[in-house]
């Protein structure tokens, strides 16, 4: 069996075992993490499919964003939560081989994209044009740059009236001008405190 | 994989290149030796989409317009003035509609805006509609306090939804035009804030309706997935004639899976036209949400809906009518049963309606599953009649309102309306024709469509469904004939004061009173209309 092959059938059964355990699972900030882990696997699976700019977009939006919002909205209810800062200790020593690991494929990056410049040995000078690459090379991000700007043009005016709309909604239905139209405010301390 | 997808291409172009009567884009472009491709945008484009370019722009300027005055110290009342700002921007994007008819058959933007008869009429019609809706909620605004510019800028941004929608020629185009609608939408029905009502109906709008919107993602997906385009002018080239080579079709595509694909764009269709199986959230959703909304829910988004459903199922898909077309008779026919005999049991006249509006586009839906073209003629006119008479009756239920100040409830029972014939005549006459014309009675417009749709659902032999569809529509004149009797003949003791009308509300009224006994005897106008929009 081809390597790809089972990884891309590795990351589609995990990633449809875990939105079986978001949807039953009982605490909900475990689920949240569920989802991450999720966004994180489909990642994989866009990796494994050559769209490499769709997959660092779901890391960046889809993790970084949506789902840290999510985690906000959860821990801002008033949920039986433990409390982890005994645990920090644990996973000290996990999350610094993490890091090691993650400035280790920095240092290889960089290391391999900077070629080395055969006519000027000085650092200033170290980029090199293959023009190779010039001739017929466009990259994801280019590509879909180039289609959503030409021929979607009239969708993604669209989508910016939609995003548009969604913050004029959000708005909306959260400023009111007469400050006693709800009874129960909202308190820092209670929520700090909680 | 790859091999497959390119022997799809090959497909494509050799039945573009064979393809003797080509729309006009063609003709267009031989005329003017622009070289001819599928996907090319030039500057012609820009002005053919004009009143949508137009109508973004305005609403952007209104929002501005709005923000800037209420962040005034000094609170000044801007509603008013916002609602005929925008009653005005309509009627110039009316205006420059029909400054488009010249123009036949044209797409463009690669493909997915198509200017066509069916998109012109559609559009003119819900302009039309939103202008006299707009002008016919003033009153309820000012009674329920809600005084914050963003509600009518929400309904233009749902307007601007239901006109992309009309000319939308692509399932990308058509999946962002009605989220733009349905979400604004969503606010709409959540946004008296302090209301548990409104807020609950708003959330049960959000969840189905997100729901479906995934469901037509998903389907288009599928779509997509089996043969590689999203594009309606591509569905045509591949689908339109082939109707003697299915079983090479079948050969050659994943048939089945496109189905399902097609079923689950249809089954996220007739959830935001609540139809019987997906129905449930409508009458909540109308009862719960402020009927200045309400009013929008009911009348507006049907007629674009049924456009897009046209588009895809009469234009691309035609010729899979034997898969399609007893599924959308059965759902018809469960529509109508529903809409008829659970409006019996309803005490509030909002869910009332809306369990009719639920057997009047299965009515509709009816006359589309004959699949001739009687029959899109037949649906159009009813769409247009269903509009007239929702108008008409939404804006009496929005006009009729007490004058004891601790009666302060939005919604109306049944036995509100007691003696009506007593305090206002002319408006009690009004009110029973609008109801008679939507039971079907002879001497208005209401009759004659619905004579229509059976007799297409009878010329293409599907005895069955006209028979049924015929007891139903006798069932259910029996809770609008109940209304008649409230009206005139309950015997209460102590009638309701009612606030005299005001002159707008009186010339809407009088004026889609005229129309609905005069096109009764002027059928022409609105079978032309009709017959220009079924031939697209």
């Amino acid at each position: 069996m081809n390597f790809d092959l089972a990884l891309l059938f590795l990351f589609s059964i995990s990633i449809l075992f875990n939105s079986l355990f978001i949807v039953a699972g009982i605490n909900s900030i475990y689920s949240i993490f569920l989802l991450v882990f999720n966004f994180a696997l489909s990642t994989g699976l866009l990796f494994l499919l050559e769209s490499e700019f769709m997959a660092l977009i779901f890391i960046i939006i889809y993790v970084g964003a949506i789902s840290v919002l999510f985690l906000f909205v959860i821990i801002m209810l008033d949920l039986k939560t433990q409390n982890s800062f005994k645990t920090l200790y644990k996973f000290f020593p996990f999350n610094n081989l993490l890091v090691f690991l993650f400035l280790f494929s920095i240092f290889t990056v960089i290391y391999n994209t900077f070629d080395k410049n055969y006519y000027n040995n000085n650092f200033l000078f170290n980029f090199n044009i293959n023009w190779l690459y010039k001739l017929d090379y466009v990259t994801d991000l280019n590509l879909l740059g180039q289609i959503l700007y030409t021929h979607y043009v009239v969708q993604f005016l669209i989508l910016g009236m939609l995003l548009l709309l969604a913050v004029l909604g959000a708005v909306a239905l959260t400023y009111s001008k007469n400050k006693c139209l709800y009874k129960n405010n909202q308190s820092t301390f209670k929520q700090v405190s909680r | 994989m790859y091999y497959f997808y390119a022997n799809l291409k090959d497909l494509i172009q050799f039945i573009r290149n064979n393809y003797i009567f080509s729309s006009m884009i063609n003709n267009f472009c031989s005329f003017y030796l622009i070289p001819m491709q599928s996907n090319f945008i030039c500057f012609e484009d820009i002005s053919l989409i004009f009143p949508e370019i137009f109508f973004g722009m305005s609403i952007l300027m209104l929002i501005f317009h709005g923000v800037l005055l209420s962040a005034n110290k000094v609170y000044p009342l801007i509603q008013k003035s916002i609602i005929n700002i925008s009653i005005l921007l309509l009627f110039f994007i009316f205006i420059l509609v029909f400054n488009n008819t010249i123009i036949d058959h044209f797409s463009f933007f690669n493909n997915t805006i198509i200017l066509d008869p069916l998109a012109l009429y559609t559009k003119q019609l819900i302009l039309l509609a939103a202008m006299i809706c707009l002008l016919s909620i003033v009153n309820y605004l000012e009674y329920q306090k809600i005084n914050s510019f963003e509600y009518i800028i929400l309904i233009l941004f749902a307007i601007f939804g239901l006109v992309l929608l009309c000319s939308s020629n692509d399932l990308i185009t058509s999946y962002l035009a009605i989220e733009l609608q349905s979400l604004s939408f969503y606010l709409l029905a959540t946004f008296k804030k302090n209301s548990i009502f409104s807020t609950e109906s708003g959330l049960k709008y959000f969840i189905l309706g997100a729901l479906s919107s995934s469901l037509f993602l998903f389907g288009s997906s599928l779509v997509y997935g089996t043969i590689g385009t999203t594009n309606f002018e591509d569905y045509k080239d591949l689908f339109f004639y082939s109707y003697n080579e299915i079983k090479f079709f079948e050969s050659t595509y994943y048939l089945n899976l496109l189905q399902l694909g097609f079923l689950f764009i249809t089954l996220s269709l007739f959830f935001k036209l609540a139809l019987a199986p997906f129905h449930v959230w409508s009458p909540d959703v109308y009862e719960g949400s402020l009927t200045s909304s309400t009013i929008f829910f009911a009348i507006i988004p049907k007629l674009s809906l049924f456009c897009l459903l046209v588009r895809i199922f009469q234009s691309n898909f035609c010729d899979f009518i034997i898969y399609w077309r007893y599924y959308f008779v059965i759902i018809a026919l469960l529509s109508i049963i529903v809409g008829s005999f659970a409006g019996l049991e309803q005490r509030k006249i909002k869910s009332l309606i809306a369990y009719s509006s639920i057997s009047h586009m299965g009515y509709a839906l009816l006359a589309y599953s004959s699949g001739t073209i009687e029959g899109i003629q037949a649906l159009f006119c009813y769409l247009i009649i269903y509009m007239l008479s929702g108008i008409c009756l939404w804006t009496i239920f929005l006009m009729i309102k007490f004058k004891n100040n601790f009666n302060n409830k939005g919604n109306k029972d049944l036995s509100d309306f007691i003696l009506l014939n007593k305090t206002n005549t002319l408006v009690s006459i009004i009110f029973s024709t609008v109801i008679l014309s939507l039971a079907g009675f002879p001497p208005l417009i209401g009759f004659y469509v619905k004579l229509n749709i059976f007799l297409t659902v009878i010329e293409s032999s599907i005895y069955f469904a006209a028979i049924i569809g015929i007891i139903c529509s006798v069932i259910s004149t029996f809770y609008y004939i109940r209304l008649i009797k409230v009206l005139y003949f309950e015997s209460g003791i102590v009638g309701n004061l009612y606030i005299s009308i005001s002159y707008i509300f009186s010339l809407i009224l009088t004026s889609c009173f005229y129309l609905l006994v005069i096109l009764f005897f002027h059928t022409n106008f609105i079978y032309l209309y009709s017959f220009n929009m079924s031939f697209f």
